[in-house]
């Protein structure tokens, strides 16, 4: 029993790590023309329980992409400089979209996975039924 | 005289293993995008029962001298499967075909177990 609720909450914890980037991408996507903004990166680490690793997954610390930031030529922008160039983002659509597929992809194996532990879990209460 | 039946016995270790290899199944899948993770994995219950039952002594009573029956004692080892560049060696596809066969595992000791239990029930003449 302790191996369901086990693989449950791992299950669980990795369903968590991938909303988490999930939605550190949509927060990418939303400022994808905000001048100055650098895109966000979550990093995922196993959890290490007193010396021994869990299985669990979280997500670490928030990084950002220190990729250059986007020249863009506009003259008529409020903070342009004298050559009339501002810095945009250094978010790429592409990269983020991959990135939001890749997510999905894993969330659902799994929620997949996590269904398939319930559906194991209570076919074993079935035969207390009886 | 029916204290411990050896089908039950045999039908309960499958129906664990296939717990404890599923939790395995569920960490490999959880750290899918984990840097540096790498794959796990348990041998499948008739590799471990060949080996235990072929080494183990027959025993008639808990207390005589003997070998465990060695299905709990699954460890897990590492799979050995090409990483990728982020140096994760867990295949999805792989995690996924895994968790259906430990599914019908399952499934299939527990239908032994039950249908065991039918057979006792049936020979004590309840219905």
């Amino acid at each position: 029993m302790t191996d369901f609720s086990n693989a449950m909450s791992i299950a669980a914890s990795g369903m968590k790590a991938q909303a988490t980037r999930l939605r550190h991408v949509s927060e990418n996507i939303a400022n994808a023309d905000t001048p100055g903004y650098r895109r966000k990166t979550v990093t995922f680490e196993e959890v290490v329980d007193a010396g021994r690793t869990s299985g669990l997954v979280e997500t670490g610390r928030v990084r950002l992409d220190r990729t250059d930031l986007e020249q863009i030529h506009d003259p008529s922008h409020p903070l342009a400089d004298a050559n009339g160039n501002y810095h945009g983002s250094n978010v790429n659509m592409l990269i983020e979209i991959a990135d939001a597929r890749e997510a999905q992809r894993s969330y659902e194996a799994n929620l997949k996975l996590f269904d398939q532990v319930r559906r194991m879990s209570s076919s074993l209460m079935e035969i207390l039924r009886k | 005289m029916f204290t411990s039946l050896d089908v039950l016995q045999t039908a309960m270790n499958m129906a664990r293993h296939a717990g404890s290899r599923q939790a395995v199944t569920a960490a490999n899948l959880a750290n899918a995008d984990t840097p540096g993770y790498r794959a796990r994995s348990i041998a499948p219950f008739s590799e471990i029962y060949e080996t235990s039952s072929a080494e183990s002594l027959r025993r008639t009573r808990p207390g005589h001298l003997g070998v465990d029956t060695g299905a709990a004692k699954a460890t897990a080892e590492f799979s050995d499967s090409e990483p990728a560049p982020n140096g994760n060696s867990v295949s999805i596809e792989q995690e996924m075909l895994n968790a259906v066969e430990i599914q019908r595992e399952h499934n299939r000791a527990l239908t032994i177990y039950k249908h065991s239990l039918e057979v006792l029930r049936l020979s004590l003449g309840r219905r």
